[in-house]
């Protein structure tokens, strides 16, 4: 049976708690279950032991990008409505797993994230309240989060097992590479504003030449300063 | 010895937030309310200054930067460990360099924590959900366990919060009090820059991945020192 309306936005709001129940074992199985099941209760309406299969199947091993795992719960369900068989569906869920991951890391949390963040961090150096600051970074973060949301359930439904096609068509990496472009500009200008707050930096000129060195070593050998930084702050605090 | 001025009320408060921001960055619902731009303001309106709690949690988002979320990555929990911070320095009376460097040190060591204890409720969370015969092939079973899980996540959360609020407050005050040298005022505000320019540094690397995008980072640290000698 096809779910109704109000299933589809039941479904799509668990999708806000699909990492709920993060584990070692399963990673994000407990949620895919949990956000599935309104769907799946219709579509096996009336068959418990079809429903338990799907219930089991969709509980096992699963990891997505948790923005993104709604176009994992609309095209699972679509191949559970489309009565797809056993196998076909746990190769799906294999295939799904690695595009949701990456496409969700370099695009939003490389992307869109540290720049809603850094862009909010300029407008509280350049002189907007702190509270007006947070709101507007939740308010404009949470656009794009949400519409993301919308777009990848409906595309899952949508699409079902040709919903890979339809990412291939995202311009994933053109977009993952104007974000790091223009988050390494905002970091640059966020970190040297900061530094020009730190009181006493009038009195010595030789601070800022020093930053640049210490941000040009820590951009080059990443790993090996990294200890030494976190130790410079301890210093700072008491001197 | 130093008290600390903080109603039971306002304790209550800050460990509930601290549950809601703790349950945002995982378990429900990722807007972000855990940033520590956003959990630190949290943290410094409760306690009356939103903006020395905004300024604490942009230097933890480029102190933390380096330890991005990405796959199965290990990385500091930020929003129990900003909030606490952000009000640690709002109640510790003092905006002076180190006690806001004590206030980020204090962060980033509960983000840290909180990393731990996540670990913790996520080996609890299999015992609850990793064999999915203990579902019965019921919905409410699923629901009962998962949302148990959330439950544990915030529990988890608030108690970070609750616990580390007081002795966070009294290290921030500890370090704005600590003796200093008068001929050493500058070498704080240097080891402050050099420290935090290294993890922007280490940070921007680990977005861009790139060696050829440093550039793009120099060119807005001019950008950003040509504003802040204009704006003065």
């Amino acid at each position: 049976m096809i779910p109704g309306r109000g299933r589809f936005l039941a479904a799509w709001v668990r999708t806000f708690a699909v990492q709920g129940s993060w584990n070692y074992r399963t990673l994000i199985g407990g949620g895919m279950a949990y956000a599935l099941a309104p769907l799946l209760e219709r579509i096996h309406a009336g068959d418990p032991v079809a429903l338990r299969k799907s219930l089991e199947r969709a509980a096992t091993e699963f990891n997505s990008h948790p923005y993104l795992s709604p176009i994992a719960v609309g095209a699972l369900a679509r191949l559970e409505y489309d009565r797809q068989d056993e196998e076909t569906l746990r190769r799906f869920r294999g295939a799904l797993q690695a595009p949701l991951g990456a496409m969700g890391d370099q695009v939003l949390w490389a992307g869109w994230r540290p720049f809603c963040v850094l862009v909010s961090g300029l407008l509280f150096l350049m002189g907007v309240g702190p509270v007006l600051t947070a709101a507007m970074f939740l308010l404009v973060y949470n656009a794009g989060h949400v519409a993301v949301r919308v777009w990848g359930f409906r595309l899952g439904w949508a699409r079902g097992l040709e919903v890979g096609a339809a990412l291939k068509a995202v311009p994933t990496k053109r977009v993952s590479r104007a974000f790091v472009f223009v988050n390494q500009v905002l970091m640059g200008a966020v970190a040297a504003l900061l530094i020009a707050r730190i009181s006493g930096l009038e009195q010595g000129g030789w601070i800022g030449p020093s930053a640049a060195a210490a941000g040009l070593v820590g951009y080059f050998v990443p790993r090996g300063v990294a200890g030494l930084a976190i130790a410079a702050l301890f210093v700072a605090c008491l001197l | 010895m130093m008290d600390v001025e903080i109603t039971v009320g306002e304790w209550l408060l800050a460990s509930m937030l601290g549950a809601l921001v703790g349950l945002d960055a995982v378990s429900w619902p990722q807007a972000m309310w855990s940033r520590p731009i956003v959990a630190a303001t949290i943290g410094g309106l409760i306690f009356g200054n939103p903006v020395a709690g905004f300024l604490v949690g942009l230097w933890l988002e480029l102190v933390m930067s380096r330890d991005p979320p990405f796959g199965a990555a290990r990385y500091p929990e930020t929003g129990p460990a900003a909030l606490t911070a952000g009000a640690a320095l709002a109640l510790a009376g003092s905006s002076s360099a180190p006690a806001l460097m004590g206030s980020v040190l204090v962060g980033w060591t509960i983000g840290w924590v909180g990393m731990h204890s996540i670990a913790v409720t996520r080996r609890a969370n299999a015992r609850l959900v990793a064999k999915p015969a203990v579902f019965g092939g019921r919905t409410s079973e699923v629901a009962r366990r998962h949302l148990a899980c959330i439950r544990l996540d915030a529990a988890r959360a608030g108690l970070i919060v609750g616990a580390l609020l007081v002795p966070s407050v009294l290290v921030v005050r500890g370090i704005a009090a600590f003796p200093r040298l008068e001929f050493a005022t500058n070498l704080g505000g240097w080891f402050s820059a050099v420290g935090l320019a290294a993890l922007t540094g280490i940070g921007a690397r680990a977005l861009g991945t790139r060696r050829r995008e440093w550039p793009a980072l120099m060119a807005g640290a001019a950008a950003g020192a040509l504003l802040a000698w204009g704006v003065r």
